[in-house]
């Protein structure tokens, strides 16, 4: 949406085989994206996956060992980080302690020459895109961690840089600040139209607030999607296993034909779908069979696909009822019900049945954990 | 059992000391304090201002003899170059460490202080032998041809400065290198991002972070030095005395501790002044981040 609107405010972003090595450890590991003027993109991944890396390459603070950045039309590669000219937010607010609010603001613009009264106006103009106006006069220590980060913000966009590069930039900050501030960074989005990279390993933050969100692991890109695609179709198991909860039953398959059949360890035979397969399967092989917790419905005995497992926890939370069981492979089963069902007759060493309806159901290659 | 023992040492969230230990931790250092500082100097203030009768002529003296007041500015001039002069050498070997990798810092810093287990006596003779007629210096500066015959560098006040400032170069470089070392990488990433070059970056950043290390070496070094005994009476000119020798004249050889006392009087008063005023221009507090 933001794509097609002011062609200028953003810039595209090519990301080609881009290699980071620390001696042997292989931070980065042939990553290739390509992200459009006024996308924003999540990079999300485990701790060590190489997310600050990439973003290090991209700011200038780390050259690559292989591969090339291009941010509009210009190879970036090489550049040292003062040349580059893209606005970024660091996790630690890094506001300058010695300087008032307004001079940290103002700092990019007294970089590039520009006046004093101008740079101070144009500071004051970025404080009231972050609603701080008239705060100018305070210095970082007087300041709570929600405001520094959003004096961070403006410092990063006064210079109306065309790509923002944010590093964990909400986690330093409690719950509810987080929130107002994803609110906060997603306005600035649509408002400025730039480029936005953004960096976290909270995966629901990624969800919400990202155009397209880039799972890594090991310094190299699993899957790289709209948040849907990667909720709904994880392309692999560590994604299917990363992006939110999923259970994973190990199977055996039957036979490969118009559907697939397949049999759980709990005894049932299930004809699933060819399109529930992600990668291609054989029959005789081991496959993984991945359903959401919250897909499960209690009930449906008779039913194409429905299963036996036996419950071992009941967790009531308010909203929604959490049951735990396994399965007699020992697999453990999760179903995320809603509140308000009625498990009259369902106790800890109860058997339950539970139903899947087919789109939910995902198979993959390998074998189960 | 224990606890009604451990409360009295901690508070009930078994975070901060008890008013009881914190006295009881901080006593033998006011203590010490007390006996050998605030005592001393305390009684030699009270004997400048009561011997030989309740009197305030042993200040009119110091003030309006010329002589005297020369001793002190020169004594406060001779401090103020030391500062200078470390401020300049040392600097750059902080900064250096603060940048190195750690093991080169851990072998600059014990080069840094290695030099502090040798006593001071130690040090300025290794100076006065350098500096001498035919000693390494002047040989050095004949063999380039820079001059034709030796200098006179010892017993000069430029001997003296040099000494000291090597004495006391330590105690400048581990602050400024204290200073240097919390400031977070990511402050020097932040300023290039934002268009800093390299230079800008220390000029805006780097440096006025470091400024309270340089406060603080700078009053130590300051302190010290006006204090400083040894090196201005081993390399100085006898001509132009330093304050402390001056008042180990008076004691030692005509015994007059009443003045003595003023002239250590006169030296208290600029030094608290001095230390007030630099704190206030300074401003210590927001420099180390206080609200
Ligand atoms: N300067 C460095 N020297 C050596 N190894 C490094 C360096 N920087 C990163 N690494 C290694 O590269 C890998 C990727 O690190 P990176 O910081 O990019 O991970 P990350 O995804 O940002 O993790 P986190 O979520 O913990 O911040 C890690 O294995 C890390 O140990
Ligand atoms: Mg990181």
């Amino acid at each position: 949406m933001a794509m097609n609107r002011e062609q200028t405010a953003g810039a595209s972003i090519r990301i080609s085989r881009l290699e980071k090595r620390f001696g042997n450890v292989s931070a980065v590991d042939g990553v290739d994206i390509d992200i459009s003027a006024g996308e924003f993109l999540a990079l999300l991944g485990p701790s060590g996956s190489g997310k600050t890396t990439i973003l290090m390459s991209l700011a200038g603070f780390e050259f690559p060992t292989a591969g090339n950045i291009v941010i509009g039309s210009e190879d970036l590669t090489y550049v040292p980080a003062n040349k580059r000219n893209l606005g970024m937010v660091f996790q630690n607010y890094t506001l300058f302690p010695h300087m008032s609010i307004l001079d940290n603001v103002a700092f990019p613009l007294k970089m590039r020459g520009v006046a004093k009264p101008e740079r101070y106006a144009r500071a004051e103009e970025a404080l009231a895109t972050v609603r701080l106006a008239g705060y100018g006069e305070r210095f970082s220590s007087q300041l709570s961690g929600g405001q520094q980060q959003r004096v961070a913000l403006a410092r990063a966009i006064v210079y109306r840089p065309r790509v923002l590069l944010m590093d964990e930039p909400l986690s330093a900050l409690d719950k509810n600040l987080r929130e107002d501030m994803q609110l906060e960074i997603k306005r600035l989005h649509a408002e400025l139209g730039i480029t936005v990279i953004f960096v976290t390993h909270d995966q629901s933050e990624a969800l919400t607030m990202a155009d397209r969100v880039a799972v890594l692991k090991d310094g190299r890109i699993q899957q790289i999607g709209p948040s849907r695609e990667l909720y709904e179709r994880p392309a692999n198991l560590f994604t299917a296993g990363f992006i939110g909860e999923m259970n994973f039953i190990g199977v055996t398959v039957e036979s490969v034909g118009e559907a697939i059949a397949v049999s759980l360890p709990s005894g049932e035979h299930w004809n699933v779908p060819s399109t529930s397969a992600v990668d291609p399967l054989q029959a005789g092989q081991k496959a993984v069979l991945a359903v959401r917790p919250e897909r499960l419905q209690i009930g449906g005995e008779g039913a194409a696909f429905a299963f036996h497992v036996k419950l071992a926890d009941i967790v009531y939370a308010g909203s929604a009822l959490l049951l735990i069981g396994h399965l007699p492979d020992g697999t453990e089963i999760r179903a995320r019900l809603p509140g308000a069902s009625d498990l009259s007759t369902l106790t800890p060493g109860a058997t339950a049945v539970f139903s899947v309806p087919k789109e939910a159901i995902l198979l993959y290659a390998g074998g189960a954990k | 059992m224990t606890s009604g023992i451990r409360s009295q040492f901690w508070h009930s969230d078994g975070r901060r000391l008890s008013g009881l230990s914190t006295l009881l931790l901080l006593l033998p250092f006011f203590a010490i304090i007390a006996f050998v500082f605030v005592y001393p100097i305390g009684q030699l203030l009270w004997i400048s201002f009561t011997e030989p009768k309740p009197t305030l002529d042993n200040y009119a003296r110091v003030v309006t003899n010329p002589v005297y007041a020369r001793v002190l500015l020169r004594t406060l001039w001779t401090a103020v170059l030391v500062t200078g002069l470390c401020v300049i050498l040392g600097f750059p070997v902080a900064y250096y460490m603060s940048r190195a990798r750690a093991a080169v810092a851990a072998f600059v810093g014990v080069c840094v202080i290695l030099p502090l287990w040798s006593s001071v006596l130690v040090r300025t003779a290794a100076w006065s032998f350098l500096l001498q007629r035919q000693g390494l210096v002047n040989s050095g500066l004949m063999a380039t041809g820079i001059t034709s015959e030796p200098l006179k560098l010892l017993y000069t006040q430029s001997a003296v400065v040099v000494a000291m400032a090597h004495v006391l170069l330590p105690f400048m470089i581990l602050p400024i290198f204290g200073a240097l070392r919390s400031i977070p990488d990511d402050y020097m990433r932040a300023a290039a991002v934002l268009g800093a070059p390299r230079f800008r970056t220390f000029l805006e950043v780097i440096l006025p972070l470091s400024l309270p290390g340089i406060a603080s070496g700078s009053l130590l070094v300051f302190l010290t030095a006006l204090g400083f005994f040894i090196t201005p009476a081993l390399l100085g000119s006898p001509q132009e005395l330093m304050i402390a020798t001056l008042v180990s004249q008076q004691i030692r050889e005509v015994l007059d501790w009443p003045f003595a006392s003023a002239l250590v009087g006169v030296l208290t008063l600029f030094v608290t002044l001095l230390a007030l005023i630099f704190s206030k221009t300074l401003r210590f507090d927001r420099l180390m981040g206080a609200q």
